[in-house]
């Protein structure tokens, strides 16, 4: 057994540290200068700041990167016109991929032609010098998007250019977004990422991790979420992460969305503190729908005015948001403000009282707390020579597997499907250790389902079309 | 669940496309339709399919691609499969297979010159195609058939 502990923490970081700030494009990066740096920037661009500050409704996110720096300036003032309360930078895709000579080649080719060669902001291309210069006058939190499995140069280059949230995750970045890099090493390249964000956090400025629960936004069980949120976490809080939010996606299910909501607050709270990481301050973040969008905008306005109530039933602390054109690709600056915009309008007009709470609501949250913890304390039981080395091989034995991630490491014999008021139920839960009485259960809840005796593909299908 | 064994088939997501969910219903749709199914996963070359079959012995193969990469990757598909001695296998292709807008006419004939028995672009019934693909493998059957005693 090895249990999450601090001491996995990476205390002699400074030796390897050196190899990753000598890429070319590191640009000479010196800690000493990055600490000078981010004391030199306004409170209010860290998001323990920006959460206190909230107020009633949850902080609002949109998503937006862009290849031309001017792009992206542009971008930032117009999010941050229209009411966004955290400014996303996303980053493209081969630099997720770390194929840094292509993204700048890219880069280059987008300045010359003035056409968008690329489907996000080049950071390492762009590095961290001029990249501050996108935030000086900024009083907001900037958080990075990206889905990167060894973000050590990114997350280094992003705290330097005065990023205070770095998204992401070992198992969140590496499973849904990669077939077939090695979990074992995203599981050591964040944490070295966590390690520096801890570095770099003094007391009332500390980086924000924060983990992408949505996964691979196909009919994953709440529990599996809430497993995987809480391990990352975990992870975080052994390098000394001080700040993090878990979060999830929109289920499809107002119902699940508040029992999952629930549970994975409490959980989240109850391990970080049995493990000794009771000093960590934690957020909950909503996405909205990050499944198969409707084309008709009035229907995708509809949902996105839909999952922000939601967003508000639940008490989450920020919601990343969607735009009306997301069926239909990158959204101009306009059409994302416009959805912060609407937002906005909703969490205000519809401002809920929290804890909506029913007899369905409460043994929903009953069945995923057992399920969650179930899963957990299986992978806690593993053997291994560190906490990630169990989660590790958690994966080798089905005991984690997120359906639908493309990668060669996930077990992918799990199977969802959704009841007769659209809740995610495990149909069969191949090797993941859920009770039988769970399973059980989870069995009895499916034959609400009008179509149960149809082919199991054909209610997938119908399940994965939910919003279209 | 699953019905009489209908025969094996080797199915894959080709050129530098991860979209797996198309792919993992597919698998599903197929083992609930009596195939035994080799599911090659993600990020597939042509090379690699024809491989694959000669391998299994496949009797049908199932090329799909969500993003568009289909067109650059299946060019003389069919050739591949006739130089290892499998110019008979049956080959599909399904999905979103070409890039931007083009009818489903157009992407068809296409995709018939490149060697494909079936083309389904953008079809969104994966049952089509797998009734079709029963109906295929029962004409290859009566076919062996006739020439078995036509010797």
């Amino acid at each position: 057994m090895s249990l999450p502990s601090e001491r996995s923490r990476l205390t002699d970081i400074e030796k390897y540290r050196g190899q990753v700030l000598s890429h070319p494009l590191a640009r000479g990066i010196a800690p000493n200068e990055v600490r000078e740096h981010l004391a030199s920037v306004p409170r209010q661009r860290f998001p323990m700041v920006a959460y206190a500050n909230r107020g009633p409704d949850p902080c609002i996110q949109p998503r937006g990167g862009f290849p031309l720096f001017e792009a992206q300036y542009q971008l930032t003032q117009q999010l941050s016109e229209a009411g966004a309360d955290f400014i996303p930078l996303t980053i493209d895709s081969y630099t997720r991929q770390n194929e840094y000579d292509t993204a700048t080649q890219l880069l280059h080719r987008s300045e010359e032609e003035g056409k968008n060669y690329l489907n996000g902001y080049p950071l390492v291309s762009h590095g961290h010098e001029l990249t501050r210069q996108l935030y000086c006058d900024l009083k907001k939190p900037v958080s990075l998007r990206h889905g990167t499995p060894d973000a050590r140069l990114l997350a280094e280059i992003a705290i330097a250019s005065g990023i205070a949230e770095i998204e992401g995750g070992a198992i969140c970045y590496c499973l849904p977004y990669s077939e077939g890099f090695p979990l074992d090493r995203s599981l050591l390249y964040w944490q070295y990422v966590d390690r520096i964000c801890a570095i770099h956090s003094t007391d009332d400025a500390p980086i924000n991790r924060e983990s992408f629960g949505p996964l691979t936004a196909t009919l994953v069980p709440p529990a599996v979420v809430i497993a995987v949120e809480i391990i990352e976490a975990l992870l975080a809080a052994e390098q000394g992460v001080a700040s993090f939010a878990v979060s999830f996606g929109q289920t499809g299910s107002i119902l699940q969305d508040i029992a999952t909501a629930t549970v994975l607050r409490e959980l989240t709270r109850y391990y970080l503190q049995e493990f000794g990481f009771g000093s960590v301050q934690n957020y909950l973040v909503y996405h909205q729908w990050m499944g198969q969008f409707p084309a008709q905008r009035e229907r995708a306005a509809a949902l996105i005015a839909c999952s922000a109530v939601v967003s508000s039933i639940i008490g989450a602390d920020k919601i990343v948001v969607k735009t009306v054109d997301e069926a239909l690709g990158v959204p101009r600056p306009e059409i994302n403000a416009e959805a912060c915009d609407t937002v906005r309008y909703v969490l205000r007009t519809f401002r809920s009282a929290e804890n909506v709470t029913s007899p369905m609501i409460e043994s929903e949250a009953a069945l995923i707390r057992s399920e969650a913890r179930s899963i957990l304390d299986a992978v806690f039981n593993i053997p291994g020579s560190d906490f990630w080395d169990s989660v590790f091989q958690a994966f080798h034995r089905g005991f984690l597997d997120v359906p639908f991630a493309p990668h060669a490491d996930n077990a992918n014999k799990l199977l969802s499907v959704r009841d007769a008021v659209g809740s995610i139920r495990i149909a069969d839960a191949a090797n993941v250790p859920i009770t039988h009485e769970d399973a059980q259960l989870e069995k009895e809840l499916l034959e609400s389902r009008e179509d149960r005796n149809d082919k199991t593909y054909r209610q997938m299908l119908a399940d994965i079309r939910l919003m279209v | 669940m699953a019905s009489v064994y209908q025969g094996r088939v080797v199915i894959g997501v080709i050129g530098d496309d991860i979209h797996i969910v198309g792919n993992r219903i597919m698998q599903l749709a197929l083992e609930e339709s009596g195939f035994q199914v080799f599911n090659l996963r993600t990020r597939i070359r042509p090379e690699q399919f024809c491989q694959a079959a000669l391998e299994v012995n496949a009797d049908a193969v199932f090329v799909s691609s969500l993003n568009g990469e289909g067109e650059y990757w299946c060019n003389d598909f069919r050739g591949l499969f006739h130089k290892v001695g499998l110019g008979h296998i049956l080959l599909y292709v399904g999905g979103n297979i070409v890039v931007g807008k083009r009818s489903r006419d157009e992407v068809e004939r296409l995709f018939k010159a490149f060697g494909f028995d079936r083309v389904y672009h953008q079809e969104p019934d994966i049952g089509v195609a797998i009734a079709q693909l029963q109906e295929d493998l029962r004409h290859v059957a009566a076919q062996r058939t006739v020439k078995a005693h036509g010797h």
